[in-house]
């Protein structure tokens, strides 16, 4: 696998994993508030 | 919670796991990648937030479809309802061509269970099992797949009479968990493939070959129409269902998070599931050749290649039987979540605009679909499926979502938008996105439109690309489309009465 796909890759896969993560916090502490 | 699960199970489906890949393939792998983060980054996220705040601003006045949503948006351009029959004419067209496809992976239930493609050890045998079942190879009948999709619409009917809020919520709470999971017991026994049918086709070179960015291809408006087609077809926007959803909102619902949330939830079941799993493994059995054939059009359509990749998959892992049987009814659920969800405009057209009762709005979409799919079924080999979906599934919806944002941003106004996207929101929407969604997604849009008309538009009109017998057939088929599209428009005309009967009863009341 070539080094800028790997790069190309991992940077989708953060992003899209840690937007989730952030979301889904966010959700789950609200739903805790209500 | 409940409506982020409804949004997210509208989202995930056939979508991620059978047409993204197919759409990879045909726009040469990493080629498509880079458009595909622009178009998710500058259209797909902010069009999830306009159709959530116009949706729900439109509940407020008692309306759930594009017609009359639009029109609650101005009292000065009566004619921009107009504008909205794309929003229930776009969904009824995917939905046509999409529960055939939802009823392939019934069959394919049915196939792992009793071991139809157990022994088959490679792609081209995979790929007589699917033109097989499709009616395409000679001496097959279409008997199999049409008791299929009888039982797929069916159902589909019967979940949109009885269970539309409960039940859909219920069947994604869950469909979904259970769908990761069977995708990260796949994605994992994929990336451990070892070459087959060639040493030199590995699944490092197979990712190598979705994620290797291709900056070349940015100069192709086909490639930038196929990738925002994608986005708009897998968030389901710029198809007018979120609108219908979120016309069922409170004014306090927290509609930035709701929307960034199941934007984030439908891209980890495409990028990292989706992605790792069909492409990696179609390079692994077919090769790159095939995959080059296919972005020259010449083998499988859009959503057939997860069709011969995965029982190659699943043949070889231990209880490959059990497993498909769980993979392909799964993909089912997720289908019909899907697919009841894009019945909802039309339905709500219906009992809105026209005071019909659900269950003969039902009935009569129930009909009209079944009339419609007939063709898609019976001429399946003239290419009907794949120019429905390259006008529902790809230029309506970027069309849809051109005139949605130049609506919100300009006639409704900018500052307006921007209060009633944040009302009842604990998190702020980066403030540069006030100028995305006011010039930057419009123009993209539109620049992406230009070109297409201008590289591709008279090629497609004249079918130039088609074989000379596909061309009649396809002829016909923009013909109906044009004719539906008609008839609705008359339609929306005879409903504008009510909004104005509406309106006004509305102003006495305040």
């Amino acid at each position: 696998m070539s080094l800028s796909a790997s790069i190309f890759l991992i940077l989708s896969w953060v992003f899209i994993i840690g937007l989730m993560i952030f979301c889904f916090r966010r959700v789950f502490s609200k739903k805790e508030m209500d | 919670m409940g409506i982020i699960m409804a949004v997210a199970g509208s989202a995930i489906g056939l979508g991620n796991f059978l047409r993204f890949p197919g759409q990879v393939a045909q726009n040469g792998g990493g080629a498509f990648m880079i458009p595909y983060f622009i178009a998710l980054l500058l259209l797909g996220i902010p069009l999830m937030w306009v159709e959530w705040s116009l949706g729900r601003y439109g509940g407020g006045f008692e309306r759930g479809t594009a017609p009359g949503i639009f029109h609650s948006l101005t009292e000065k351009a009566k004619f921009i309802k107009y504008f909205g029959i794309l929003g229930i004419f776009g969904p009824i067209v995917i939905f046509v061509y999409y529960i055939y496809i939802e009823s392939w992976t019934l069959a394919y239930t049915w196939f792992a269970l009793t071991g139809k493609y157990a022994q088959i050890p490679d792609a081209a045998g995979m790929g007589g099992v699917l033109d097989g079942l499709l009616g395409q190879t000679p001496g097959s009948s279409l008997s199999t797949v049409y008791v299929f999709f009888l039982i797929t619409f069916l159902l589909n009917v019967v979940v949109i009479y009885f269970g539309i809020r409960g039940g859909i919520e219920r069947l994604c709470n869950i469909a979904l968990p259970i769908l990761f999971v069977f995708g990260v017991a796949l994605m994992v026994r994929v990336l451990t493939l070892s070459p087959s049918a060639n040493p030199s086709w590995t699944v490092a070179k197979g990712l190598d070959y979705l994620w290797k960015p291709d900056f070349g291809a940015l100069l192709h408006a086909k490639v930038w129409v196929a990738a925002a087609g994608q986005i708009f077809f897998t968030l389901s926007v710029g198809i007018g269902v979120i609108l219908t959803y979120a016309s069922y909102l409170k004014k306090g619902d927290d509609i930035v998070l709701s929307g960034l949330t199941s934007v984030s939830t439908n891209e980890l079941a495409e990028v990292v599931l989706g992605g790792s799993i069909v492409i990696p493994a179609a390079f692994v059995f077919l090769g790159p050749d095939v995959l080059q054939t296919m972005k020259e059009g010449h083998q499988f359509g859009t959503f057939s290649l997860g069709f011969v990749t995965m029982p190659l998959v699943l043949n070889q892992i231990p209880w490959s039987a059990i497993f498909g049987f769980f993979w392909f009814f799964l993909l089912f659920l997720a289908g019909i979540t899907s697919s009841v969800s894009l019945s909802q405009p039309a339905i709500a057209f219906m009992e809105d605009d026209f005071l019909i009762s659900r269950r003969k709005a039902v009935t009569i979409f129930g009909i009209v679909t079944f009339v419609c799919v007939q063709p898609v079924i019976f001429l399946y080999g003239h290419g009907l499926l794949g120019e429905l979906d390259f006008w529902g599934g790809n230029l309506f919806l970027i069309l849809f979502g051109t005139i949605e944002i130049i609506l919100f941003a300009w006639v409704f106004g900018m500052d307006r938008a921007w209060v009633e996207i944040h009302h009842g929101a604990d998190m702020r929407v980066p403030a540069f996105y006030r100028y995305v969604l006011k010039y930057v997604t419009p123009v993209f849009l539109l620049c992406i439109m230009g070109f297409w008309i201008y590289q591709e538009g008279w090629d497609t009109l004249i079918m130039k690309d088609l074989k000379p017998a596909d061309r009649p057939y396809i002829l016909v088929t923009r013909v109906v489309l044009l004719l539906f599209f008609a008839v609705l428009a008359v339609l929306v005309a005879m409903a504008s009465k009510r909004y104005k009967d509406r309106s006004a009863s509305q102003e006495e009341r305040t």
